[in-house]
């Protein structure tokens, strides 16, 4: 393809998750077509959010104030914290309403075939924090998914933070809602059962 | 135009590895006996309701139909066969694991005859999950797999002069694959002493039948010292590094620090 400034444009929508051949070129002609007020609306807003949105210096969310709102929160309980795989699982967390505690966003999880270890993620942060910073907290909930690499992630971090004398747990294993038994693995029955609860 | 009715296929397969595909599917990465190493499309896989989702994790021996795609095949079923659940219990048990699914998927290419591969992989998966020693698995697979797939490392013999090297004077080289004498060093600068306690071990591994072979006691030391040697062997013949082995390393590294058990 030329490297003219609409090839340019469709290739940037098409780097964007989701996005196919078909709607980045869409998305690329809608622009054109456009007023230069809306371009240059969509052209600010860009710019805005990389220049404005930083890593929350303790619980590593995404932010326009440092440090961000929950960590600021005097009126949550600041002796737990959440650990949580992306910014968008703290989002998830806060709209069941049932955590009121801090956070911790690893920014992704150990994923040796994508060349994520450990390194890669923000542990070494969340131990500083728990060393330094937040020094009450006595419970680490490890939130990740329910994977081999959410697994792995929250094992590992279960032995990295076992010398602290915290309390870790992860989140219970089983079913989803609206899952049928008939369908669901091994793995995942078994920790339902292995889980149950008194009703 | 005649209709054409798609070809299904039904296998055994060992997911080695899954990434997303847009917003709720996913390319699976799956070894199988007769078609190798294929990679597979599984819709819908992230929405909750999937029918599917828990018999294509990564590290699950599963049996599918696939559906004949015109660049990759579709999942329509699967089932899983194994789910290895002990593995998910122990941080080194998952991380090992996690390695050699990398190492297969590393050394194999795709679409080609994997039977023996597979086999190698199950048996070791199995093996793992049945608490053999960590290092007797792990080692057991790289000596296995690299034998079938090309990289079979010499053990006993110097690589230049063909003569039986004695361990305790046995040079080591990455880049050629195995032990050198002192008289070949010239050609191998790159060479080192190796560890004749390492060299043991891998020449009774590689030697040995696996009930012989894990008789073997192995401290958490040399456990350490065996698995730095191989790691670098693996990598030069992977030619690149290879992130589950390091997280193999940090994995002891934690546990060890923890309980301080010993593995073999
Ligand atoms: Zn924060």
């Amino acid at each position: 393809m030329a490297n003219t400034p609409i090839n340019r444009l469709i290739e940037a929508f098409h780097r964007l998750p989701g996005i196919g051949p078909k709607s980045a070129q869409r998305f690329a002609y809608y622009v054109l077509r456009a007023p230069e007020e809306e371009a240059r609306d969509l052209a600010d807003a860009l710019i805005e959010v990389k220049r404005s949105v930083v890593l929350c210096q303790r619980c590593q969310n995404l932010t326009d104030k440092n440090p961000c709102w929950i960590c600021l929160d005097e009126s949550r309980n600041r002796t737990i914290i959440c650990v949580v795989e992306e910014p968008l699982d703290v989002q998830a967390i806060e709209r069941s309403g049932g955590f009121n505690g801090l956070y911790h966003v690893l920014h992704g999880v150990i994923s040796p075939s994508d060349g994520v270890g450990p390194e890669e993620l923000k542990i070494s942060e969340l131990l500083i924090r728990i060393r330094d910073i937040d020094k009450e907290i006595i419970e680490i909930i490890v939130a990740t998914n329910p994977n081999l690499e959410g697994e792995a992630t929250s094992m590992y971090l279960a032995k990295l933070l076992q010398p602290l004398d915290l309390s870790v747990t992860r989140l219970a294993r089983g079913l989803p809602a609206g899952a049928d038994l008939e369908y669901a693995d091994d793995v995942t029955l078994g920790r339902a059962l292995e889980y149950r609860q008194k009703v | 135009m005649p209709s054409r009715i798609p070809r299904v296929t039904k296998t055994v397969a060992i997911v080695l590895k899954s990434r997303r595909l847009g917003d709720a599917d996913r390319i699976i990465t799956l070894l199988t006996p007769f078609r190798g190493k294929i990679d597979v499309i599984a819709k819908g896989l992230l929405r909750p309701r999937s029918k599917m989702a828990g018999h294509l994790e990564p590290l699950t021996m599963t049996e599918v139909l696939l559906a004949h795609g015109r660049t990759m095949d579709l999942v329509t079923q699967a089932q899983s066969v194994e789910t290895f659940a002990v593995l998910h219990n122990d941080l080194q048990h998952l991380s090992t694991a996690m390695y050699l699914l990398e190492l297969t998927d590393r050394l194999t290419v795709e679409h080609a005859d994997a039977t023996e591969i597979y086999e190698i992989l199950e048996r070791s998966l199995r093996a793992l999950a049945r608490e053999d020693g960590i290092q007797l698995v792990t080692r057991r697979f790289e000596l296995d797999l690299l034998t079938v797939t090309g990289f079979r490392p010499e053990l006993d013999r110097c690589l230049e002069t063909g003569e039986p090297v004695a361990a305790d004077e046995a040079f080591w080289t990455h880049r050629g694959g195995g032990v050198i004498s002192s008289d070949a060093l010239a050609n191998y600068p790159e060479a080192r002493k190796i560890d004749s306690h390492v060299l043991r071990v891998l020449r009774a591994y590689q030697s040995l039948s696996y009930e012989e072979a894990s008789r073997i006691r192995i401290d958490p030391d040399l456990a350490g010292r065996l698995e730095q040697v191989m790691h670098e062997f693996v990598r030069t013949q992977a030619e690149r590094d290879l992130k589950s082995a390091e997280f193999v390393e940090e994995s002891r590294r934690v546990s060890l620090g923890v309980d301080a058990e010993s593995d073999a």
